[in-house]
């Protein structure tokens, strides 16, 4: 501490050690707020069209579209380590091969608590289909909204918002 | 004409005065700071004081004032060390 590089040195490192403590404590003060907020979901319709596969256009591919109604009251999530939330609506089954396929069809950020009442009304934002071009044998899915909160420190959380209370069918392909 | 970085001497009872000043005002501030942005729920609130605090230090602590300058080493003339070899 006999010259300034000295004391510039030592304010600097104790100065990093205790940003890190404080980082750390407000990493760890994101277990405190254990909200569940719950929310509804409806699918208003569901319907599978015959096309072709958008990069090769001799390849068929059937394509689902599906209309919904998601509500959600999602401001509770909202503390002072809440950078954004991530929610997405997602298509859950499980095929013949037993393989379980999550596909999301709809999702929004969240940046504001007063945008946090999630309202939406409409269709599927990204294409909706199974990697084996076809929705023939697949077993009914269930939907479910879901929500990632992203703190500004510290570990992402994952809940569920709501959920679809039974699964429901795909219908046979149509052409448009 | 070359410029020399000032050294910025401080005394021995300085420097630890100095380190006191650092460890409790930044210590001190960081719990302050956890507490104030907890209690607000604003995140902002927690870096704008430790922001503050790291100012205030720098400032207090990085250049050498006369505060810190007041208790100078008391060196031993070359005279006493002739007579005691002598």
């Amino acid at each position: 501490m006999h010259n300034i590089f000295s004391r510039v040195n030592n304010v600097s490192a104790f100065l990093s050690s205790c940003m890190m403590t404080l980082l750390a404590a407000i990493a760890l003060s994101s277990f405190l707020f254990t909200a569940t907020p719950h929310g509804d979901l409806t699918i208003s319709s569901i319907k599978v069209v015959a096309s072709n596969a958008r990069r090769y256009p001799n390849k068929k591919q059937d394509v689902a579209f599906m209309n919904f109604n998601i509500t959600a009251d999602l401001t509770p999530l909202f503390h002072w380590n809440t950078k954004q939330l991530f929610v997405y609506l997602q298509a859950e089954y499980t095929n013949k091969q037993g393989v379980k396929n999550e596909v999301v069809i709809w999702d929004r950020i969240v940046r504001r608590k007063g945008d946090a009442f999630v309202k939406f009304a409409g269709k599927n934002k990204y294409m909706f289909r199974d990697i084996s071009s076809s929705f023939k044998g697949v077993p009914p899915a269930n939907y479910t909204l879901k929500y990632n909160l992203m703190p500004y420190v510290g570990v992402l959380q994952y809940g569920e918002a709501a959920r679809t209370t039974e699964e429901l069918p795909f219908p046979p392909s149509q052409r448009l | 004409m070359s410029f020399e970085f000032p050294e910025g001497k401080i005394d021995f009872a300085g420097q630890s005065l100095v380190e006191l000043i650092s460890k409790v005002t930044l210590s001190g501030s960081a719990v302050v700071a956890f507490c104030v942005g907890f209690a607000l729920q604003d995140l902002r609130m927690t870096f704008a004081i430790m922001a503050f605090a790291t100012v205030v230090v720098a400032l207090v602590t990085i250049p050498p004032w006369p505060l810190f300058n007041r208790h100078p080493v008391k060196w031993l003339s070359k005279d006493s060390m002739k007579a005691k070899t002598n």
